[in-house]
């Protein structure tokens, strides 16, 4: 590409001092919760001598690892229905116009545009009264709770990815299959979706993580015995963070890491360039 | 066979109008009626607009302004830093090292943006060692003091929501695509023309994704700017929790999350008219100049 | 209940003059409320078929659900910050079986407020409030009756922290432990000796300006104003009140960095602030958790300060009934107590406590256990009318401090 076999010009090592810059701020504070994680002392922030107590307590502490799974349960659950509504929804906007986007988009931009803190206030009282006076006793369960709450924003996400991928996308191998009357169905699954695919994969990503880091509508849509990881930072942060919160996270680095790299040579082994999984990943 | 033309959209229509249009427009409900006597919520048998009158009234409306100023230096700060650090990336660095620092990007939103917010407090402590270390070097006179100020307030929400905004940045950057800018170099645009020209121009998209992606959930927040900030972090998201969380006024809470909107809103709005005003001229200046080519030289 | 019949250290815990009043006040507001809040938190009750008449029954009668049967698996604690031994909550899950969560709140209002918009499904099952706010939980039915016999080990507590005035039979509390307000300060930065809410406010104001926290909780925020003016601070009277509004948002409020209810669990060890509003037990564990501990200095709120009292209750609708009656009994028994006083820096309400935590050889106790000079000076908080009024100042001082 640009830039090899040129020579570099003082842009060129501004750029990259900018960069590395960048990314030495992004880690800064990881690498020191990565090194208070080893704090024998009783608080996070006061280290006192090196040790590996924390890692044990999270064998000890089972309180640590159930909101570690209630986390991950949930992202998962919520990251696939936003993406399937919002794929559906993504795919009929796109092949599908008429004067009803204008009226969905509007509903879209409406749920992007709303703060969490609102949705939160909004939904609890909400899910409260369909378990306790509609009777739906399935809004008493917590995952379920987190995920309703987690799947709000994701579907929209999902929806703008999704449209925007086959917007760009001519629908001539669409109507080609029609044409050869494969049913509807048919054409959704085997032309429709493998080219919404790299959208379809990125909206799902994007929705677990911001499950996966979602606070403000957990925090007041939980319930206790299903508390997700970041409601128990925000508790323990009253109380003063314990080292153990520290090595939690220096895990959860370590497996996110580890599963970057699982992607990586899985989509290598199946033949995309770098650039494409680069693409994949980021929505294009 | 007549289908309606939404029919696939209707599942997430459905779902969006249960668990949001609902509950919302409940609290929105809410927000016309008052708190009855000491110990309950709400109630909605006299309906006025008396609690944004309260919701606006000085010392809360100080919040609003503070909290978009937050908002909105936060947002162009996000910007400032993904624009060389996108084009970078998305430019510079070879395809092979993309993915791989593309990752890089990814993984801090993988550990709790709560527990990344802890290693800055520790960092910036008073008694931390970056302190220790700008005193040593004589940087500092005494120990740091930007704990529980306003740049700390920017500084946790910019760490936070960088990512958001390099991430579509990058999308677009990538997508201009090197034919594009070759071209413009064979027209004799030097380089900083062009990406002024031509490739910042064409990655408008992604930047108005990261912005509203950064700006809109950046007005909720209010636990980064807190734990960073203390007082100096109180936004208008504290405001509306306590009013549920505490003070069980969901009247006056209702009030303010319904302000917060349509701050949100109008912001999102008077700057996608400002985006359009100044870029428009630029938009008819380039289309004239593509028509009356080829004098490349006569142009600089 | 009435004083005379208290023994002499405890004579200020026994301010209970008022509370037949207080009681019925709650009592009648109560009942109104209740109704409006169950009818207003069913949202659009409207189209919610059933109206709230069967959740507004069930106050006063006292018919404990919990019967001595087997323990579930879990228990969930909704409690202060920090509030608990690591110690004794592992050795209950390892003697008994039930594993516990725990989760925090700040204040009062931020338990009552999550209990009442939850109603009943919140999943939490013991829930630890302060005392004066135990009628108003009673009242909206946010509390289950406690089965006395399934807690032999209440035998163990000190009487003069049993039948309280808001709960004279102990049928939906026993003390978990209780406490006051003051405040900490670094003595290399504030060289003077502070020793009033007076010094507080001027230290705030003047060499600690911008390095000053406050507890994030309405009533010792206005406490402040009140205990430093002589004024009972559970005053009524919105002059009183509007003084102190006018104060906290204008004179204090522009010098305040943060509002931690628990400086002790970072602010004090990272030396954060150089003035903290604080709750002693919280200003004990920061100090032994400092590098330097005798950097900061310990003030005791005065003239006046108040007393607080928090108690073990169990949550309406509480899933694991009885494994939070086991846990009630297992804290309670003395094998428990030195190590829940050591870590929360609390007096327990326990027989003998403090004789048995010198024994024990406990730091800092004078940071623990009031001689009876210093408990007179101490007085228990009320939710009263002005209760509402005392949550808009507060709010009001945070935004200001905000701005």
């Amino acid at each position: 590409m640009s830039g090899s076999g040129e020579h570099r010009t003082l842009t060129d090592y501004l750029l990259y001092a900018w960069g590395v810059l960048v990314f030495a701020f992004l880690f800064l504070p990881i690498v020191v919760i990565i090194l208070y994680s080893f704090n024998e002392g009783r608080l996070l922030v006061a280290f006192t001598e090196f040790g590996f107590t924390p890692f044990r307590a999270i064998v000890e502490r089972p309180q640590i690892r159930s909101a570690v799974i209630v986390s991950i349960q949930t992202g998962a659950i919520a990251a696939v229905l936003a993406t399937a509504l919002g794929t559906l929804a993504g795919v009929a906007m796109a092949r599908r116009p008429g004067r009803w986007v204008f009226w969905f988009v509007l509903l879209l931009l409406l749920v992007s545009v709303t703060p969490e803190i609102v949705d939160a206030v909004a939904l609890l009282p909400w899910l409260v009264f369909l378990g306790q006076d509609v009777g739906l006793g399935i809004f008493d369960n917590g995952v379920v709770r987190l995920v309703v709450g987690h799947s709000l924003f994701s579907t929209a996400v999902v929806a703008y990815i999704v449209r925007a991928r086959l917007v760009g996308l001519d629908a001539q191998l669409e109507e080609a299959s029609a044409d050869l009357y494969a049913s509807p169905w048919t054409t959704f699954r085997r032309i429709t979706l493998p080219l919404a695919m790299p959208a379809v994969l990125a909206g799902g990503l994007l929705a677990f993580t911001l499950s996966l880091d979602n606070t403000i509508i957990s925090a007041f849509v939980q319930v206790s015995g299903t508390t997700p990881w970041p409601v128990y930072v925000l508790s323990a942060l009253r109380s003063g963070l314990r080292p153990e919160i520290a090595a939690v996270s220096t895990i959860m680095l370590l497996l996110t890491l580890l599963s970057l790299v699982l992607v990586w040579l899985v989509l290598r082994r199946a033949g995309d360039s770098d650039t494409q999984i680069a693409r994949t990943m980021t929505g294009n | 066979m007549p289908r309606p033309r939404f029919l696939l959209a209707i599942p997430a229509w459905a779902w969006l109008v249960t668990f949001f249009v609902l509950p919302v427009a409940t609290v929105v409900y809410f927000s016309f009626g008052y708190k009855p006597g000491l110990f309950g919520t709400h109630a909605t048998d006299v309906l006025s607009l008396d609690r944004y009158r309260e919701a606006l009234s000085p010392t809360f409306f100080t919040t609003f302004i503070n909290t978009l100023r937050v908002g909105i230096l936060g947002t162009l700060i996000c910007l400032l830093i993904a624009i060389p650090m996108a084009y970078w990336m998305a430019v510079k660095v070879s395809p092979n090292r993309r993915v791989f620092l593309l990752a890089l990007v990814i993984v801090p939103f993988w550990t709790n943006f709560l527990v990344r917010t802890i290693g800055w407090q520790v960092i910036l402590a008073p008694e931390g060692w970056l302190s220790g270390l700008l005193q040593s070097v004589g940087l500092r006179d005494g120990p740091l003091a930007i704990l529980y100020t306003r740049p700390a307030v920017l500084l946790g929400v910019v760490y936070n929501y960088l990512p958001l905004m390099i991430l579509p940045l990058f999308v677009a950057f990538d997508r201009v695509g090197p034919a594009l800018r070759e071209a413009s170099k064979d027209l004799g645009a030097d380089r900083w023309r062009t990406f002024t020209q031509v490739t910042l121009p064409m990655a408008r998209p992604g930047i108005i994704a990261g912005v509203l992606l950064v700006f809109i959930p950046l007005m909720g927040d209010y636990i980064t700017a807190t734990v960073l900030g203390g007082a100096r972090g109180n936004m208008v998201g504290q405001l509306v929790a306590s009013q549920f969380q505490a003070a069980q006024n969901w009247a006056l809470g209702s009030a303010m999350a319904v302000l917060l909107i349509l701050v949100i809103a109008v912001t999102v709005l008077v700057g996608a008219a400002m985006a359009y005003l100044v870029s428009w001229p630029f938009a008819r200046h380039r289309r004239l100049r593509l028509a009356d080519l080829p004098p490349a030289e006569a142009r600089t | 209940m009435s004083r005379a019949s208290r023994p002499r250290p405890v004579r200020v815990l026994a301010h209970s003059s008022a509370a037949p009043r207080i009681r019925s006040e709650l009592t009648r507001r109560g009942f109104l409320t209740v109704a409006a809040t169950l009818g207003g938190a069913t949202v659009l009750s409207a189209c919610g078929g059933e109206e709230s008449g069967s959740t507004a029954t069930g106050t006063g009668t006292a018919t404990p659900r919990a019967t001595g049967g087997d323990l579930e698996d879990s228990v969930s604690i909704y409690t202060w910050g920090d509030y608990d031994s690591p110690d004794v909550l592992e050795r209950f899950t390892s003697e008994l079986g039930p594993t516990i969560s725990l989760d925090s709140f700040n204040s009062n209002e931020e338990l009552i407020a999550k209990l009442v918009a939850a109603r009943g499904t919140s999943g939490y099952d013991i829930v630890v409030p302060t005392g004066q706010f135990i009628p108003q939980m009673i009242e909206n039915d946010l509390l289950e009756p406690l089965n006395k016999d399934l807690i032999p080990n209440l035998e163990h507590m000190d009487e003069n922290f049993l039948g309280r005035a808001w709960d004279p039979e102990n049928q939906w509390s026993i003390c978990k432990a209780w406490g006051t307000t003051g405040f900490v300060y670094d003595n290399t930065v504030i060289t003077r000796e502070l020793t009033t809410w007076n010094d507080f406010i001027d230290a705030a104001q003047n060499e600690a300006s911008g390095r000053t926290s406050l507890l994030d909780d309405p009533a010792e925020l206005t406490g402040i104003y009140f205990w430093a003016n002589g004024i009972d601070w559970t005053t009524e009277d919105e002059a009183d009140l509007q003084a102190a509004e006018d104060f906290l948002v204008n004179d204090m409020a522009p010098h305040i960095a943060a509002f931690d209810s628990y400086p002790g669990g970072s602010a004090i060890p990272q030396g954060t602030h150089v003035l903290m509003q604080s709750w002693n037990g919280d200003a004990r564990i920061g100090i032994m958790e400092s590098p330097e501990p005798e950097r900061w200095t310990w003030v005791l709120g005065a003239p006046a300060t108040e007393l607080w009292m928090d108690n073990w209750c169990i949550a309406k609708g509480a899933p694991n009934i009885e494994a939070a009656h086991a846990f009630i009994d297992f804290v309670l028994h003395p094998d428990q107590v030195i190590d829940q006083v050591d870590y929360i820096g609390y007096h327990t309400g326990a027989a003998d406590v403090e004789a048995r935590a010198q024994e024990a050889g406990l730091e800092m106790l004078d940071l623990v256990f009031f001689t009876d000079e210093q408990v007179a000076t101490m007085q228990e908080g009320e939710v009263n009318s002005a209760q509402q009024r005392i949550v808009d100042i507060w709010n009001r001082t945070k935004a200001a401090a905000g701005a």
